[in-house]
């Protein structure tokens, strides 16, 4: 499957605005996505070995990933692991936070994770395996070929090991999805974890307060990604079809945003 | 009689350049009108109207500045001119005698000078306001002289309270605008800044005018652009660039 | 012609019999011709043969402008002012052109280079630079009257012109003034507009003009397109509604239910509103309404085209539908203000309920597809192919048409219930009342925690609907149920019955399960109902006979033998081979027959020849009580028969 996409930046003070414009354009509510993301990068070339590992025998049986595995065809990549959450899964209030416990929430353990009622072991996750943009496109838009597939709930790092890929880091992704003429528009931005805990070697089990969670880019600015998936990377025709939709929401939004073709060692999935 | 002087050649020169800025601008209100079909856009016109009337002005100031000088002045074919075969042209050049509708016009002028304008009534364009004026008993010479001496003045101080651009009338601002319902979503700036335009004489103040009205149609065809991406008071520019926050989310570094 | 000095830049009101004054008229000779002297009769001659042949052309004209000025007209208008414009630019340009070749003349004499540069071509090529002298003179002083001349002729014309520029500011502020309070009249009708509900915004074609969205976001595109109409501003401001090239009348769907002879109609659905009190806000409503209504019926259309199986037909403007029985269902398009309709619609209603219902049913439905649509488009779309995608038609006629298939499928078991438990009654047996659940699926509270309440309670009626009927039999432990499912919306399409039996003492009975046709229902449920019967006069113990009991055993109890319960048959064996009785039940939806047999055979069982019918009895029959509303005629219950059949001896 190919993915087309255009990005643009969003300054933080534009942002509302732009929620506002993209709900008229594309008449629809935006839905709200927060989205734990783990970042993996593989150590030895994948799906060698994995027969002999017991701990992959979930993987094993997911179709999807022995597809994601032929395509990756021994190349050695960072891949995302994607999990969707929600804001209620982030901890009601934390000992940063001061005036929440005033506010009587007794329940609140002076320890340092505040509670919520987030279970990591019933958290579900996808794998989303991304190819490094096509080099030499003479079209405007960035594409590459993606793929994704679903992983056991819960811990996923084991399977993950025996695949042969290593957790790097992990950071949520939170903002807003618009679809539009088969477009998928997501207005969003990363979000650090708090940066007083230590270095974690594993995702983590528990999620901080969401107020904690400082965004990477400091001003607070947005990413606004528009992409559309083909089926069939190699049919021109309808791979033609879907840039033209991106270049109509382009102009659509020309005088609101400009979306762009991106950086495309930006977007380097090779693990070197 | 006496030979020009320098001082004398220099007010000739100049009437020769004012006559030439007049030729010329009537030759390109010439130009323009052959040149459209069928006819060239109203701001054109009125714009080379009024560059016309200008240089009128001019001359009709410069002229009016030398008329001792230019009314003793003596014209006459030199012996090298060839009176014999160009005598039409001479007599052209040296024509002091008024164009027949020239004449016309001055005569009527005298006309409404001398009697009361009611007899000119049916050449005006009828309206309440010349038929009250008609009515009354006209002005005396001395009254319409200290009429036109005031009435400059009190119209400059009237526009003079007016704020003539601007987004608010100036009862409007007096009334604090943050009362006036305009039904827009965006905030209207008061250009309060811009009241300090100086009504001038009348033909600049319609050349101003005419800028005023080229802007307003420019930014009324476009105006519904700049509704959709206002300017922000308070601008905060990313720092990270884009393709830095791309590679962070692909490999979890920022290089 | 020209009051002021200013330019003539806009059309002047046009002066019948203006005085052309001979000055003019001499400057226009000058200035077309030359001067006088170059005039001679022959080139005069030749300009009256030219005026003459304009002349005709010139008075043609004049009758025109009697009429109504079009655009013809004003474009020659307009190129006379131009013409006009024209001549007096050039007289002016050949005026200043003297005057400045005079000065320039004068001025080559002490600065040749910078004079000649201004000097007309023709004057250079004939007048010698320099050839102009000038001496300063003292001139003889002017006369006060002179001066005064002057002075005079400026304050003439200066007033003229104050007037002149007074009454073009007056004209200009009156005609603000008028723009402004229709500037307002509008904005203020544009802002109730917004202020009632409506979404205004700009055309999307053409970005200065604002417009009402009333139509249908999720409409198919053709129709969503048409939800918007622009707000234009009349002359006096007032808005007008328009809608471009979609022609204002509105229609709406019509349903008709034919029954047999007669016609039922349902009502306009839309507030009819006369035209001369309408409101804007009306007509964006009529506007909204008319819209929808023919979506409604373009989408019926498309779904009674891919019924076409099932004998729907369409026309232009009809769709014909035969929906069960003896009904036949017609929606229409027509005009709201058609008057044909009206005239209709006075012709006595009896009853129009089912065809107001149906209206209202394919109206929500076309709503509840819009939100489906809304549903769809939001979510996360699949990858493109090269496949278009189809849409599929919307539910909008087959539910209707599911409930009035169930419904008569549902009736027509009620009353096949009442007839043949009526005739179980009229024999006196007590069997128990069924009971019947109609429509139970729609009865489900189901609520989808995802979809909102409204669409949860429509999307019930796109499922199969269901009913169930069940009941007790005669026998101990004994039941049935029948299931009527319907499904219009996804296969299996039609109606089936799902008939089940549970009778214990028919070991080798199975239920027949799935049925499709009402006879074999029919048959099935008979057949079981008989062979309840039969077991039930089985299980009856017969008083015993004193006479004929030489067995020292006592009273010997003794029942009637279902031997072939299938066919209804009984036996009833005596110590007499001679003697066996066979009694044989037929039961049938319109009554339930009894007759018995004197069996001669060694075992009883034998048919044929063998039989003949019982001395004593005549065959006994109860009919339904609504076949026949007498009471039953033979005045005993089955169960009387029975015991009085065991007890006569032949």
């Amino acid at each position: 499957m190919h993915e087309l996409l255009l990005f643009a930046s969003v300054p933080v003070h534009q942002h509302h605005e732009l929620l506002q414009q993209l709900t008229g354009l594309t008449a629809m509510q935006p839905r709200h996505l927060v989205e734990r993301r783990l970042i993996f990068k593989a150590y030895r070339k994948p799906g060698l070995v994995t027969s002999r590992v017991g701990g992959s025998q979930d993987l094993q049986q997911s179709g999807d990933l022995q597809r994601v595995n032929k395509m990756l065809n021994g190349g050695m990549f960072y891949t995302q692991v994607v999990g969707p959450v929600s804001e209620s899964d982030f901890s009601t209030s934390g000992p940063a936070d001061p005036d929440t416990q005033m506010e009587g929430m007794d329940e609140s353990k002076p320890t340092a994770q505040g509670t919520s009622t987030y279970d990591y072991e019933q958290q579900p996750w996808k794998l989303e395996f991304r190819d490094i943009p096509e080099a030499g496109t003479r079209s405007a838009v960035t594409s590459r070929v993606m793929a994704s597939a679903s992983l056991p709930c819960g811990d996923i790092i084991p399977s993950m090991n025996a695949w042969g890929y290593s957790f790097v880091t992990e950071y949520v992704v939170e903002g807003d999805v618009f679809i539009q003429n088969d477009i998928v528009i997501y207005l969003h931005r990363v979000l650090h974890y708090p940066s007083g805990e230590q270095e974690h070697r594993e995702p983590r089990r528990h999620l901080p307060v969401l107020k904690e969670m400082t965004p990477l880019e400091k001003s607070g600015s947005y990413v606004l990604q528009a992409s559309i998936n083909v089926l069939d990377g190699s049919n021109q025709e309808t791979m033609k079809t879907a840039s033209q939709r991106l270049f109509g929401l382009r102009e659509q939004l020309k005088s609101a945003v400009r979306l762009e073709q991106a950086d495309r060692l930006s977007l380097d999935t090779r693990a070197k | 009689m006496s030979a020009l002087t320098s001082d004398q050649i220099k007010v000739l020169e100049q009437s020769r350049q004012r006559l030439v800025q007049l030729t010329r601008s009537l030759g390109s209100l010439i130009a323009s009108l052959n040149q459209s079909d069928p006819l060239p856009p109203w701001s054109s016109l009125q714009s080379q109207a009024s560059i016309i009337s200008n240089n009128l002005v001019s001359v009709s100031e410069h002229l009016s500045d030398h008329r001792d000088l230019l009314s003793s002045l003596v014209a006459y074919p030199g012996p090298d001119y060839p009176g014999r075969t160009q005598a039409s042209t001479l007599e052209q050049l040296l024509r002091t005698k008024l164009d027949p509708r020239v004449q016309d016009w001055v005569a009527r002028g005298r006309t409404a000078g001398t009697e009361p304008p009611a007899v000119d009534a049916s050449n005006l364009n009828s309206s309440a306001i010349a038929a009250a004026a008609h009515a009354q008993k006209p002005l005396s010479e001395t009254e319409l002289a200290d009429l036109w001496e005031w009435a400059p003045i009190e119209a400059n101080q009237e526009a003079r309270r007016r704020n003539w651009g601007g987004n608010f009338t100036l009862e409007e601002r007096e009334a604090g605008i943050q009362n006036v319902v305009t039904g827009l979503k965006r905030q209207l700036e008061d250009d309060e800044g811009s009241e300090d335009e100086e009504e001038e004489e009348e033909d600049e103040e319609g050349e101003d005018e005419m800028e005023v009205v080229g802007v307003h149609r420019k930014s009324g065809g476009n105006g519904f652009e700049f509704e959709i991406a206002p300017h922000h008071a308070h601008a905060v520019e990313p720092v990270v660039p884009l393709a830095d926050i791309l590679r962070y989310m692909t490999t979890g570094r920022m290089q | 012609m020209a009051d002021s000095f200013t330019l003539p830049l806009r059309p002047v009101v046009e002066q019948q019999n203006r005085p052309d004054t001979l000055p003019v008229e001499i400057a226009q000779i000058n200035s077309q011709w030359g001067s006088f002297r170059d005039v001679n009769e022959e080139v005069l001659r030749a300009k009256i043969a030219e005026e003459e042949a304009r002349d005709g052309a010139l008075s043609e004209d004049g009758e025109g402008e009697s009429s109504d000025v079009d655009t013809t007209e004003r474009l020659e208008q307009l190129y006379k002012r131009r013409a006009d414009i024209t001549q007096f630019a050039m007289q002016s340009h050949m005026e200043t052109t003297f005057a400045l070749d005079f000065v320039s003349l004068l001025l080559s004499k002490h600065a040749p280079r910078q004079a000649e540069t201004s000097m007309s071509a023709y004057l250079k090529q004939i007048a010698p630079v320099g050839s102009l002298h000038s001496e300063v003179v003292n001139p003889p002083p002017k006369p006060e009257s002179a001066s005064k001349d002057v002075s005079t002729v400026s304050r003439g014309w200066r007033t003229q012109n104050f007037n002149s520029a007074a009454n073009k500011l007056l004209t200009a502020s009156t005609r603000l003034e008028g723009e402004i309070t229709s500037e307002t009249r509008y904005w203020n009708e544009v802002l109730a507009i917004k202020e009632n509900g409506w979404k205004v915004c700009r055309l999307p074609r053409e970005r200065q003009a604002l417009g009402v969205q009333y139509g249908f976001l999720e409409a198919t595109p053709v129709f969503r397109d048409r939800g918007l109409a622009s707000l234009r501003r009349a002359e006096n401001g007032s808005l007008i509604l328009d809608k471009g090239l979609i022609p204002s009348g509105s229609r709406f769907v019509r349903v008709h239910v034919k029954q047999g002879s007669n016609v039922f109609t349902s009502s306009n659905p839309t507030e009819s509103t006369s035209p001369d009190v309408e409101t804007i806000e009306q007509r964006i409503l009529q506007a909204r309404d008319s819209v929808f209504e023919e979506e409604l019926f373009h989408e019926l259309v498309r779904e009674a085209r891919s019924m076409a199986s099932s004998g729907v037909t369409t026309r232009e403007n009809l769709i014909r539908i035969p929906a069960s029985d003896e009904m036949e269902i017609q929606l229409e398009l027509v005009d709201s203000n058609d008057d044909s309709l009206q005239s209709d619609q006075n012709s006595p209603q009896r009853d129009s309920l089912l065809a107001d219902g149906l209206a209202h049913s394919i109206r929500l439905l076309l709503a509840f597809a819009h939100r489906q649509n809304m549903h769809r488009r939001t979510q996360m779309p699949p990858p493109l192919t090269s496949k278009k995608r189809h849409t599929p038609e919307y539910h909008l006629l087959r539910p209707a048409l599911a409930y009035l298939q169930h419904l008569s499928s549902v009736k027509w078991l009620e009353s096949y219930f009442s007839d043949i438990f009526g005739v179980l009654r009229s024999s006196g047996l007590e069997p128990a009342e069924y009971i019947s659940d109609t429509f139970s699926t729609w009865k489900q509270i189901s609520l989808s925690p995802v979809a909102p309440r409204v669409e949860a309670l429509v999307e019930k009626f796109l499922r199969p609907i269901q009913s169930v009927f069940r009941g007790q039999l005669l026998t101990p432990n004994g039941s049935f149920a029948v299931t009527i499912q319907t499904n219009l919306s996804g296969p299996p399409f039609g109606t089936f019955f799902d008939v089940s039996f549970d009778l214990p003492t028919v070991s080798d009975l199975k239920s027949p399960g799935r049925l499709g046709m009402r006879d074999e229902v029919e048959s099935a449920i008979t057949h079981l109902l008989l062979l309840d019967v039969v077991s039930n006069i089985a299980s009856k113990e017969l008083p015993a006979k004193k006479a004929e009991s030489p067995e020292p055993t006592g009273s010997r109890k003794c029942k009637w033998d279902a031997v072939y319960p299938h066919l209804g048959e009984l036996l009833l064996s005596s110590e007499n081979p001679e003697k066996h009785k066979k009694m044989k039940v037929s039961l049938t939806r319109s009554g339930l027959g009894l007759s018995s047999y004197v069996v001669r055979s060694i075992d009883g069982v034998g048919r044929g020849a063998q039989e003949r019918p019982s001395l004593h009895s005549q065959p006994s029959t109860w009919k339904s009580p609504s076949i026949s509303a007498s009471t039953p005629d033979n005045g005993s219950s089955m169960m009387n028969f029975i015991v009085a059949q065991a007890s006569h001896d032949e």
